[in-house]
């Protein structure tokens, strides 16, 4: 427990760390963003105007009040108003992006993940044979495809040319979002193509990571004793090899996190989804800093909890690091 | 304890190792019989074929080995033909093996008693409580408390994982346990401890053992006879006294010269002059000729066959015998 106390300590210490840069990058930039707005407006704006937007923005009074202002925000989860959704506050387009993101990239990431490594102990066991021969070059070369090529051609062939799919959002907008089962199959329907493109662009690395995993792991001796005690194959391929080379997956797996949210970005502007990667992108072309700021955070709060729920995860299946940190 | 009862006949055993190029023959025409409650010792130089025999009397030899030539016979039956269900069985519940590295034949991330129940299990009827009372009496045989039967591998000290394996190999009783240097990973007094547990057991349970280390002191002490190999082939089996006492063949009196003596004092150990031929490239006539002192021209062009010399309770291959 000492162990899991540390990290946390330690992930709360590096979110401080960037919620304090996060507070101090943009002030250290020439201009606050009042500036940029008075001169987009070209002067339009009166200097009684301008004090105003400065305070609803918390650039004004001292640094350290400011600081204040702005971790009292935070803590109320207040943004800001967004400038390219105006007067929508940054925080509810954060939170409506983000659960659509979710949707996309944990779906994205447990489909990927199941079908990679199930492919990777399967082409481990039968390694040298005809799945493996074919698929495992084969998906490493898929693994090498940029997300926007896959997803402008499942767009191109599926939405546009044989019209199987939607052209884009969550779902349809004649349907009311709730809990039914007719809005669930249109949110799942509208998922599919950015889902599958996410996935076939990133199992082949969890095929790849479980396979070579499990190939070392098939030469140790604990393996060649479980084979000479005669336990049946599914045994010795589960217990006695799959057991042991999960475990750095799921280390990756929560280093990827942070890789497949900047991933979803290209998918969702393709597949015009409403996600964060969508809105970010739209924000940096409008220069929306309060929206860039929030998803940087979620950014950075998203990557720091799945590195701790990987710990967790580490923690209870693998009994060696359980003691070495009972100590 | 031996019985005069052959438990486990080997003839012309050989083993080849499929190369790219060329075919490797580690082990050729090796013939010996292990009798019943009798602990074998398999002797000689690093990568004389030691290992290769005996994975190719549990019938674990892989790829790229293959078993080439020879027969195993076991208790009357012939090994080399088991298949499916038949060599399942045999493997563990009548021969089984203790591997040479003991921190790494159990698997770290789970717990020992799974380990071993699982073989019994496997093997036996015997499921739940039963298979688990089991393996707690296989702990305390071994000297570990029944309470560490959950306990993970990195918990235990080297010797009690090696003594785990040893609990392992022995869990389903059966009548042969091959043992490739058990201890060589394990400090000189836990080998002792072990060893000692082993010939304890032994007496008890009266399975066969076949042994394989590199202390030629430890084998003459635990074994009842030798059997000592040469680049591939067998050159000597005698009662394991006479391997210091009366070796017959050159190269067993180079190996017994090599190491240092029981009791007494310590004197300067003469290693064996050269080194063993590659495999690839065999001497005509003996193996060893290349090596001998006393080589005859004879031994450089025929090779010595195998024969039996009663009067010394001894085999040797060697033109000087003759
Ligand atoms: N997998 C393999 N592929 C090719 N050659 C092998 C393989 N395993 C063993 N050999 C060769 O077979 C010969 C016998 O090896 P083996 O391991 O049986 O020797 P050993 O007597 O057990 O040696 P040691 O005392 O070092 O354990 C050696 O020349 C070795 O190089
Ligand atoms: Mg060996």
């Amino acid at each position: 427990m000492r162990f899991l106390m540390r990290r946390l300590g330690f992930y709360l210490a590096a979110f401080a760390v960037a919620i304090t840069l996060n507070f101090f990058i943009p002030r250290w930039m020439p201009g606050d963003p009042t500036t940029r707005i008075f001169l987009g407006l070209r002067g339009k704006l009166t200097p009684q105007a301008m004090d105003a937007l400065r305070a609803s923005y918390g650039y004004d009074g001292n640094l350290w009040d400011q600081f204040m202002v702005y971790l009292g925000n935070l803590a109320h989860l207040d943004f800001g108003v967004s400038t390219t959704n105006f007067p929508e506050p940054t925080s509810s387009l954060l939170f409506y992006s983000a659960v659509w993101t979710l949707l996309l990239v944990g779906l994205a990431t447990a489909i990927s993940f199941v079908i990679g490594i199930g492919m990777g102990i399967y082409s481990a066991w039968n390694r040298g044979g005809f799945f493996d021969s074919v698929f495992t070059p084969v998906n490493v070369m898929l693994n090498a495809f940029t997300p926007a090529i896959v997803a402008l051609i499942l767009f191109y062939a599926f939405s546009l040319q044989w019209r199987l799919f939607p052209l884009g959002r969550a779902h349809d907008l004649g349907i009311e979002p709730a809990l039914t089962f007719e809005f669930i199959i249109n949110v799942l329907y509208h998922a599919t193509l950015p889902v599958l493109s996410i996935v076939i662009v990133t199992f082949g690395s969890w095929h790849l990571g479980m396979r070579n995993t499990m190939i070392g792991l098939l030469n140790e001796d604990f393996v060649a004793l479980a084979k000479a005690k005669g336990l049946s194959d599914q045994r010795i391929r589960y217990r006695y090899v799959a057991r042991n080379a999960i475990l750095p997956q799921i280390t990756a797996l929560a280093l990827t996190v942070g890789y497949v949210l900047g991933g979803a970005l290209i998918t969702e502007y393709v597949f015009n989804y409403p996600g964060l990667g969508k809105f970010t992108l739209s924000a940096i072309q409008a220069r929306d800093y309060s929206f860039i700021q929030a998803q940087l955070l979620l950014l950075t709060a998203s990557v720091l909890i799945a590195n701790l729920i990987s710990d967790i995860l580490n923690l209870i299946l693998d009994p060696r690091l359980r003691s070495r940190t009972q100590e | 304890m031996s019985s005069d009862r052959v438990l486990m006949k080997v003839r012309d055993l050989t083993v080849d190792y499929m190369g790219d190029f060329e075919v490797l023959r580690a082990v050729e025409n090796v013939s010996f019989d292990i009798r019943e409650g009798e602990a074998f010792g398999l002797a000689g130089e690093s990568g004389c074929g030691k290992s290769t025999v005996a994975f190719a009397l549990a019938r674990l030899t892989r790829l790229p080995g293959l078993v080439t030539g020879g027969a195993i016979e076991f208790g009357g039956e012939d090994v080399l033909g088991f298949t499916g269900d038949r060599l399942r069985a045999y493997r563990w519940r009548e021969v089984s093996f203790v591997f040479q590295s003991a921190m790494n034949a159990l698997n770290p991330v789970i717990p020992a008693s799974e380990q071993i129940i699982d073989a019994i299990e496997t093997h036996t009827g015997k499921t739940g409580d039963a298979a688990r009372k089991r393996a707690a009496e296989m702990f305390e045989l071994v000297g570990i408390h029944p309470d560490r039967l959950d306990d993970y591998p990195h918990q235990f000290s080297g010797g009690m994982r090696q003594r785990i394996c040893i609990a392992i190999a022995l869990c389903l009783n059966p009548k042969l346990i091959i043992m490739d240097e058990p201890t060589t990973a394990l400090d000189v007094v836990v080998q002792r401890d072990i060893i000692e547990q082993i010939v304890a057991l032994k007496a008890e349970l009266g399975f066969s053992v076949l042994f394989i280390t590199h202390d030629l002191g430890l084998m003459i002490e635990f074994c009842d006879r030798i059997g000592v190999m040469y680049a591939g082939e067998m050159v000597e089996i005698a009662p394991a006294e006479a391997i210091l006492t009366a070796p017959q063949h050159p190269y067993t009196r180079a190996l017994g010269r090599s190491f240092p003596p029981l009791s007494g004092p310590r004197v300067r150990m003469e290693g064996i002059a050269g080194s063993p031929p590659d495999l690839s490239e065999l001497p005509v006539g003996c193996r060893f000729a290349p090596r001998c002192g006393e080589a005859l021209p004879l031994c450089r062009h025929a090779a010595p066959a195998m024969i039996s010399y009663p009067e010394k309770r001894c085999q040797a291959a060697c033109h000087l015998l003759q």
